[in-house]
């Protein structure tokens, strides 16, 4: 769609900002989502543990890359045996590129094997518009207290080259590894790079 | 009737590549993809026009040099004779594509990539040069589909005057008119907060009315739609900073476009900026 700067989309502009945003070193926003299986997840229920959060869409190319080369995979598997929570969230509106319900969603994890805690069904995009989640994939690391320590990219190389992943410094590994030592997080924002969320208008 | 057979061509193309896990295109699927050159020879010492000429289909886009919210550049990886040096794309004026709330910067239609060639004084006439090029490209529409093509143009070096291949004379005719024309304006930028404004002052400056303006440089300004406004003898353009703002740059380079304008307009003027954004 072109932009026409007309009246009326000045007023849906100023309207956006009005939105909160995430902020590094504060406490992450809770949310009250239901998952694949039907069950409600919060994020509140979860303290005591790191949280991960995955902006997913089956068929964004970007998404594509990183489980075709089962690198989110990978990570998922990591993060499960340090007892750190994944969330991954789908905010594609019904009737969008990679909108699903829970059966297609349980049928997505078993093909691509993967092995987050559970996928959640965001169709009219909350959770996405609490967390200014822009791309697929975006990712955040939530620490064990809920405050916010991570948010952007899953690596450093925007690209849909799986050839790239090797040579890319994974930040959310990154983080989580420095999480689990007690360190600070040393890339602590980057910018999130894949398609655009497929927000409901 | 050329449009709808390339429509069918392409969901042709897209449906056989529905098996595949990970579909990449080979430049048929939603954008056709051309080398071209502006004239039909290459003259010793001088500076040639090259261009990759993008023809999407109706809804389809490419991106900018800083794509915006999503998506990618187009990339040009290059294979020259030796002495031929292809300088980096010319990017036309990008147009803004709105996905609800998010922003891309782009292109649709035909667009032409212009790409300047260096050919050394002594290349040597008689002889062809083939000139060879990677491209890879994120076209979308609502999804996005990776594509990429290895494209390759033969062209005579000739000491003859060259002579313009009248097949894209007017692709590149209007490629120039959509290059941002340089200015001579003053600028003073300033740091406020969460915003980053940028005063224009000098002779030509546009009226505020229906402008839009880009900033080329990633991680600087945020995507949104900046206000603009006329304060004085100056045009002021007021960004939101990017949430991925760290170190400043040097200069930043700041594109403005006038979108409903009848021709395709614009400007570009590289902007200081470390000087005033100490701003009290």
């Amino acid at each position: 769609m072109r932009f026409r700067p007309t009246v009326l989309a000045a007023a849906l502009v100023f309207a956006v900002p009005a939105l909160a945003k995430p902020v590094i070193g504060q406490p992450a926003p809770d949310f009250q989502v239901t998952d694949a299986s039907g069950k409600t997840q919060s994020l509140s229920a979860y303290k005591g543990k790191t949280v991960v959060l995955e902006w997913n869409n089956p068929e964004c190319p970007f998404v594509r890359k990183h489980y075709g080369a089962n690198n989110m995979q990978s990570q998922q598997t990591e993060a499960a045996g340090e007892g750190v929570v994944w969330l991954t969230v789908n905010s594609a509106a019904a009737g969008k590129q990679g909108h699903m319900d829970g059966a297609a969603a349980t049928a997505y994890i078993a093909k691509n094997s993967g092995k987050e805690t559970a996928y959640l069904l965001d169709a009219d995009g909350k959770l996405g518009h609490a967390y200014d989640a822009k791309t697929t994939p975006h990712m955040f690391v939530i620490d064990k207290t809920g405050v916010l320590r991570y948010m952007g990219g899953i690596d450093s190389i925007a690209s849909t080259d799986v050839a790239d992943i090797p040579k890319a410094t994974q930040y959310v590994r990154q983080a989580l590894t420095e999480l689990a030592a007690g360190k600070p997080v040393s890339v602590s924002t980057s910018e999130p790079y894949g398609c655009s969320v497929k927000y409901g208008s | 009737m050329l449009e709808t057979a390339k429509r069918v061509f392409a969901i042709a193309c897209a449906a056989a590549a529905l098996p595949v896990a990970y579909a990449e295109s080979d430049g048929t699927e939603h954008v056709g993809v051309e080398l071209i050159s502006e004239h039909a020879s290459l003259a010793p010492g001088q500076s040639m026009q090259l261009g990759l000429l993008l023809r999407h289909e109706p809804h389809w886009h490419t991106y900018w040099i800083n794509p915006g919210d999503s998506g990618l550049p187009t990339t040009l990886a290059w294979t020259l004779p030796p002495g031929l040096k292809a300088q980096d794309i010319a990017w036309p004026l990008p147009t803004r594509f709105d996905a609800g709330g998010l922003y891309n910067f782009g292109y649709d239609g035909e667009t032409l990539l212009p790409i300047t060639l260096a050919v050394p004084a002594d290349a040597k006439a008689g002889t062809s040069a083939h000139l060879a090029a990677e491209a890879k490209w994120l076209v979308c529409r609502e999804e996005c589909i990776p594509g990429k093509a290895s494209l390759s143009l033969d062209l005579p070096i000739s000491a003859d005057p060259p002579k313009p291949d009248t097949r894209w004379t007017k692709q590149f005719a209007r490629a120039r008119l959509a290059l941002p024309q340089a200015t001579a304006w003053k600028t003073d930028l300033r740091v406020d907060g969460d915003r980053i404004a940028i005063a224009l002052r000098g002779p030509s400056l546009p009226d505020a009315k229906d402008l839009d303006a880009f900033v080329e440089g990633r991680k600087i300004v945020d995507n949104k739609p900046p206000t603009i406004r006329r304060d004085g003898d100056a045009l002021i353009v007021d960004f939101g900073k990017s949430d991925y703002f760290g170190t400043p740059p040097a200069t930043l380079d700041l594109v403005i476009t006038q979108p409903s304008a009848a021709t395709v307009h614009g400007w570009r003027v590289q902007v200081p900026f470390a000087a005033t954004s100490a701003a009290p």
